[in-house]
C-alpha cells in the first residue's frame, strides 16, 4: 500500500476482533489518518510494522505472540520512526511504565473517548514528522 | 489420715491418668483406677507383669520398652506418644511420661509411670487438620476460580462494551442532530456498564497485592469500590511488614466481606478500617457508624450476616474473627491472622 504522505498512517494490532474493528473505524473516519496495517497479534504487528513502516503504531498490551511489550522492542528496532501507544483494557500503572520504558508515547485505557484515542495519535504523529 | 495415706488413696482414685509404678526391672508394683480403665487390666492380673505387654509386638522387636526405662535413667524422666495395646489387644494413642525414682543415696528404686489415652484428642485433631485442609483448598480453588472470571471478563466482556462504545460514538456523528441525544444515552450506559465491569474485576481479582502489597490494594478498593457505595472511608495501617501474599489476599476477602456487609445491612455514612501488628499477626478492624445490630454472637447472627464465612476464612488461616455490634451503636468486625513462621521470628 502506498502511503499517501499527507496523512499519518498509522498501524492497529489488537486480538479482540471487535476492538480491531472498530478502532480502524475511529481512526478511518479522520480525514487526515490513514489505517494502513491491521494486525492480530504481536508477531503480526512486528511484520506488519516492519513492511509498511507507520508513522503511529496502536498496540494492545495483552495479546498473544508476546503482547504488546515484544511487539514495541520489536518495531522499535524494525521501524524506528513508528511512534508507539498502547491502548490497554488494564489500568496498571507496572505494566504502563514497563511500557513506557520500551518507548511507547502514551499509555490509554479503554474505554476513553474516541476524540482522546485520535488526539494522542494525532499527537504521536506530530512527533514523527517534526 | 496421714499424708502418704492421702497420696495412695488420690492417685488410685484418678480415672483420667493411668498412673503406676514400676520396679527397677520394669515389672508393675503398683496400679490405678486410670490405668485399669484406660488398659482394661484389674489390679490382680496386672501386679508382677512386666510393662512391656503394654507395648505393640513392633516396639517389642526394637526393644523399645527397655529403652525408654534407660532413656529415664539416664534423663530423669522421658515423655512419648504412641501406640500402645489394651488387654483385649485394641490399641489406642498414648501420651506416656516415666520417671525413674531414686532414693536418698542415689539408687534406683523404681519408675513411675503416668499414661494418658489420647486416641480421642488424636482423632479430634485429625478431624480438625482435615477440615482445615479441605477448607484451605477450597479457598484456592475458589480464588482460582475467581481469577478465571475476572480474565474472562476482562478479555470478553469489557473488550465487546468498549467497542460498542466506540461505535455508537462514530454513529452519533453521523446521524441526525434529533437522534444523537438517544445515542448519548446508549453511550453513557455502555460506560457505566463498563466501570462496573472493572470494579467486578478488582473485586474478583485483586491484582494489586501481589504486585503492589495489601495496603496499597485496600486503599484502591475503598477509593474506588467502596466510596462509590457513598461511603465516607478511611484506612489507617501500622504494619511492621506487609503480610505475605496467601495471607493478603485472605485478609483482603475477610475486609471485602465485611465491607459489603456494611454496604448491604448497616446504613453506615462511614468505614474505617485498621491493620495492625499485633502478637505476630496482623490484626484488623472494619468498624462502621451503623445501625448495628442486637446479639452479634448467636449463630443465627453469624449465619444471617455472612459473618461465618468470614469466621471461617480466618480459621482456615490459623487466626480469628469476631464481631461487636449494638443496636444504634455500629458495628465491628475484628479479625487476627498469624504471620507465617519466619515472620513470627523476625518480629520478635
Amino acid at each position: 500500500m502506498t502511503a499517501d504522505r499527507t496523512k499519518l498512517t498509522v498501524l492497529i494490532a489488537d486480538d479482540d476482533p471487535m476492538i480491531r474493528m472498530a478502532l480502524s473505524e475511529v481512526l478511518a473516519a479522520e480525514p487526515d489518518l490513514l489505517v494502513v496495517a491491521i494486525a492480530a497479534d504481536a508477531e503480526e504487528a512486528v511484520a506488519l510494522a516492519a513492511h509498511h513502516t507507520p508513522d503511529v503504531a496502536v498496540l494492545d498490551v495483552r495479546m498473544p505472540g508476546g503482547g504488546g511489550a515484544h511487539a514495541a522492542r520489536e518495531i522499535r528496532i524494525r521501524s524506528p520512526r513508528t511512534q508507539l501507544l498502547a491502548f490497554s483494557a488494564y489500568d496498571d500503572t507496572g505494566v504502563a511504565n514497563e511500557l513506557k520504558r520500551l518507548g511507547v508515547r502514551e499509555y490509554l485505557i479503554k474505554g476513553v473517548t474516541n476524540a482522546q484515542i485520535v488526539s494522542a495519535v494525532r499527537r504521536a504523529g506530530a512527533a514523527v514528522r517534526t | 489420715m496421714r499424708p502418704d495415706d492421702g497420696y495412695r488413696l488420690l492417685v488410685q482414685g484418678v480415672t483420667d491418668y493411668g498412673i503406676l509404678m514400676l520396679d527397677p526391672t520394669g515389672h508393675i508394683v503398683s496400679w490405678n483406677a486410670g490405668a485399669e480403665r484406660i488398659k482394661g487390666y484389674q489390679e490382680h492380673e496386672i501386679l508382677g507383669k512386666h510393662f512391656s505387654v503394654f507395648y505393640p509386638p513392633e516396639d517389642i522387636a526394637t526393644g523399645k520398652p527397655d529403652n525408654e526405662l534407660a532413656q529415664a535413667v539416664i534423663e530423669g524422666h522421658l515423655e512419648d506418644e504412641g501406640w500402645r495395646l489394651r488387654k483385649d489387644g485394641t490399641r489406642f494413642w498414648a501420651n506416656v511420661v516415666i520417671t525413674a525414682l531414686f532414693d536418698d543415696t542415689g539408687t534406683l528404686r523404681g519408675f513411675g509411670k503416668v499414661t494418658r489415652d489420647m486416641t480421642e484428642r488424636r482423632s479430634a485433631e485429625a478431624t480438625l487438620a482435615e477440615r482445615r485442609r479441605l477448607l484451605t483448598h477450597l479457598v484456592e480453588a475458589q480464588e482460582l476460580e475467581r481469577r478465571r472470571i475476572a480474565w474472562d471478563v476482562h478479555d470478553d466482556s469489557i473488550q465487546a462494551m468498549v467497542a460498542v462504545g466506540m461505535r455508537l460514538q462514530l454513529l452519533s456523528s453521523r446521524v441526525p442532530e434529533e437522534h444523537r441525544p438517544t445515542l448519548q444515552q446508549l453511550e453513557d450506559a455502555v460506560r457505566t456498564s463498563v466501570s462496573r465491569l472493572r470494579n467486578l474485576v478488582v473485586h474478583l481479582r485483586p491484582t494489586a497485592i501481589e504486585e503492589h502489597g495489601l495496603v496499597t490494594a485496600l486503599s484502591g478498593y475503598l477509593q474506588d469500590v467502596v466510596a462509590a457505595w457513598d461511603l465516607g472511608t478511611s484506612l489507617s495501617a501500622e504494619l511492621d511488614h506487609e503480610p505475605p501474599v496467601p495471607t493478603a489476599i485472605t485478609i483482603f476477602r475477610i475486609c471485602q466481606e465485611a465491607l459489603i456487609n456494611v454496604r448491604k445491612h448497616a446504613r453506615a455514612t462511614c468505614v474505617a478500617v485498621t491493620l495492625s501488628t499485633t502478637d505476630g499477626g496482623t490484626l484488623v478492624r472494619v468498624r462502621d457508624d451503623g445501625i448495628g445490630f442486637a446479639n452479634p454472637v448467636r449463630e443465627d447472627s453469624f449465619h444471617r450476616f455472612g459473618l461465618i464465612e468470614m469466621r471461617e476464612r480466618a480459621e482456615t488461616a490459623a487466626g480469628w474473627c469476631s464481631v461487636e455490634s449494638a443496636p444504634d451503636a455500629g458495628t465491628t468486625v475484628e479479625f487476627w491472622l498469624p504471620n507465617p513462621p519466619e515472620q513470627r521470628a523476625a518480629t520478635r
